[in-house]
């Protein structure tokens, strides 16, 4: 069915939204690749081309290659941590009951909050002297370490409060993922007596693991800009917690170096860009399949 | 098996709300309450008979609550005025976002569009992009244009930024419409634009709540570009918080614990009346229930 002036009808739909994109996304990256390779400096002053030099310091400079380290350190950790307790947490859950859907809402809260808002929060509740935390550490005989502050702890400390935040969006998808596995094949496996592990083995896992995929990239993507927590907890200097975002904002807003900040940020997205290409082809595959 | 699975999610259950929970007492709090050395987390009424420092009651008092009306040292405004800002930029960028988001994800539903696909997932990657690797150029174009710290930068940025949600949300709802609907009333002589406006949106309401409600939620939730694209004049709640680490009087917790309440209180509101579509919102919407 195609009308007259269906064709100039179809761009004034999907047209604004494009051109917004278009201007606020595509050109600010264009442009940050102009940047790159200019010196610009936050405050005054003309910048000129100098060519590869900011590249060349991006990789040689201990800080950049510190903080991949790091990030990557921070992706791996948080989303394997993430995923096994939401899965546990996922197959405890399994069973209905009375009052289990006010339950698992509760639990999926704290993913929804402002992770600056309450990761300042979480300082009081972290903090070495008067904190909750050890305070209640203390009751039992346990250790109670300087969280936020002892250099050995800090990333530890990023880490909890990550996974306090969102190992329940891994608790989310784990039981949606259990919840889509057909009750034939478990009724099916009981009739041909197969072992609790071997059923497990054999029909759990391989039945959620694409949308256990889907949820650990979508998190992966997220954990790689991890910001907001390190600024609430550690600020952005902090060589024991610097992860990429931090450190861009480091250099481009305290040291004042542009034109540094861009290349470096240029790099980064040559990271996220293969990481969310990954996504998005994983995520056709999924559409692809009947569900 | 039974018992572990309760104990886990007992356990959890705990493990996550017992944050908040702490937050709101904390929030009732004078401040030497709140960093006593010794943890005070039975709130009675009147002052207590003996000041034992190792008591667990504290007097609550609703001071904190009362003291967010005042200007902070270090700050410009008051946290109701930065509050303010966050509904201002919260609500009106959800508003373009579901509106733009609605008229593409319709447009790219029913109509064919060439490479479609690609422009879809170009619409999806933006969301990937790190705010700090953007964040130089759109701050050297906002100086240009006099964005700079407006409530309307931050409007039209929030809305770039939900803009891959907001479409891919929308997409999902749109699809389940029916084409048959929209196609009866093309017979009946309605034009395109008025079978959008008179079939489609009605029955795409509840969808178009469900994307609000995610949009607003990240728009309020947002601190990077708030904080590097303001100095003061359109400072929200996250990123004024932010910058009242460092006070040399120290943190006024109470103060701090009763502005993150009234924060996240809406959000938690939110979060129950679009429960059931979580799961939705959260894979943009990859996964239906």
């Amino acid at each position: 069915m195609q009308e007259r002036g269906t064709n100039r009808l179809k761009w004034a739909f999907v047209g604004p939204t494009l051109l917004f994109l278009l201007a606020f996304n595509l050109f600010p990256l264009v442009w940050s690749i102009v940047l790159g390779f200019r010196n610009g400096e936050l405050v005054g002053g003309e910048s000129r081309f100098i060519g590869g030099a900011n590249y060349a310091r991006v990789f040689t400079d201990p800080r950049f290659a510190e903080a991949i380290r790091l990030t990557a350190r921070f992706v791996g950790l948080a989303v394997l941590l993430e995923l096994l307790l939401g899965f546990t947490l996922a197959l405890a859950l399994q069973r209905d009951w009375k009052g289990k859907s006010a339950v698992l809402t509760t639990l999926l809260v704290p993913m929804m909050l402002s992770p600056a808002v309450v990761g300042l929060f979480w300082n009081l509740i972290l903090n070495g002297n008067y904190g909750i935390l050890n305070q209640f550490l203390g009751a039992f005989g346990l250790p109670t370490p300087q969280w936020t502050t002892d250099r050995d702890w800090k990333f530890t400390s990023i880490l909890l409060v990550d996974l306090w935040m969102w190992t329940p969006f891994m608790l989310l998808i784990s039981l949606a993922a259990l919840n889509a596995i057909p009750k034939s094949l478990y009724e099916a496996a009981e009739i041909d007596r197969a072992s609790t592990l071997t059923v497990f083995r054999r029909i759990t896992l391989p039945m959620v693991a694409p949308l256990l995929g889907l949820a650990v990239l979508l998190r992966a993507t997220d954990a790689l800009k991890q910001f907001d927590l390190v600024m609430a907890i550690t600020g952005p200097n902090d060589s024991k917690t610097q992860t990429l975002s931090t450190l861009l904002y480091q250099v481009v807003f305290r040291d004042g170096k542009v034109g540094l900040g861009a290349s470096f940020a240029c790099v980064v997205l040559v990271a996220v860009i293969a990481v969310a290409t990954l996504f998005t082809r994983y995520m056709e595959r999924l559409k692809g399949q009947p569900s | 098996m039974r018992w572990v699975a309760r104990l886990l999610i007992g356990g959890y259950l705990l493990v996550a709300t017992l944050p908040l929970f702490w937050m709101a007492l904390t929030s009732f709090k004078a401040k030497q309450d709140a960093i006593s050395l010794h943890p005070r987390f039975v709130p009675t009424l009147s002052a207590p008979a003996e000041a034992d420092p190792e008591r667990v009651t504290f007097e609550a008092t609703t001071e904190a609550y009362a003291k967010l009306r005042a200007v902070q040292t270090g700050a410009s405004a008051s946290y109701f005025e930065h509050l303010g800002n966050s509904v201002v930029i919260g609500l009106l960028s959800t508003l373009l976002s579901v509106a733009l988001g609605t008229l593409a994800a319709y447009g790219f539903s029913r109509f064919e569009i060439a490479g479609s696909k690609d422009w879809l997932f170009f619409i999806l990657s933006t969301r990937f992009l790190p705010a700090l690797a953007v964040v130089v150029p759109v701050l050297i174009m906002y100086r240009e244009l006099g964005l700079l710290g407006t409530h309307l930068g931050l409007v039209l940025l929030y809305t770039a930024f939900n803009l891959s949600l907001a479409v891919w949300l929308m997409k999902g709802f749109i699809d389940e419409i029916p084409r048959a609907f929209e196609e009866a009333a093309l017979v009946d002589g309605y034009s395109r634009l008025q079978a959008f406006f008179r079939v489609i949106l009605p029955q795409a309401r509840t969808g178009m709540a469900v994307t609000a409600v995610f949009c607003l939620i990240s728009a309020w939730n947002e601190y990077g570009f708030a904080m590097t694209l303001n100095s003061s004049g359109a400072l929200t709640v996250p990123a004024y918080f932010a910058g009242l680490q460092g006070n040399l009087e120290g943190m006024p917790w109470p103060q701090v614990a009763a502005g993150a309440l009234l924060f996240v209180a809406p959000i938690v509101l939110f979060t129950v009346l679009v429960r059931r579509h979580l799961l939705r919102g959260m894979t943009f919407g990859t996964i239906k229930q």
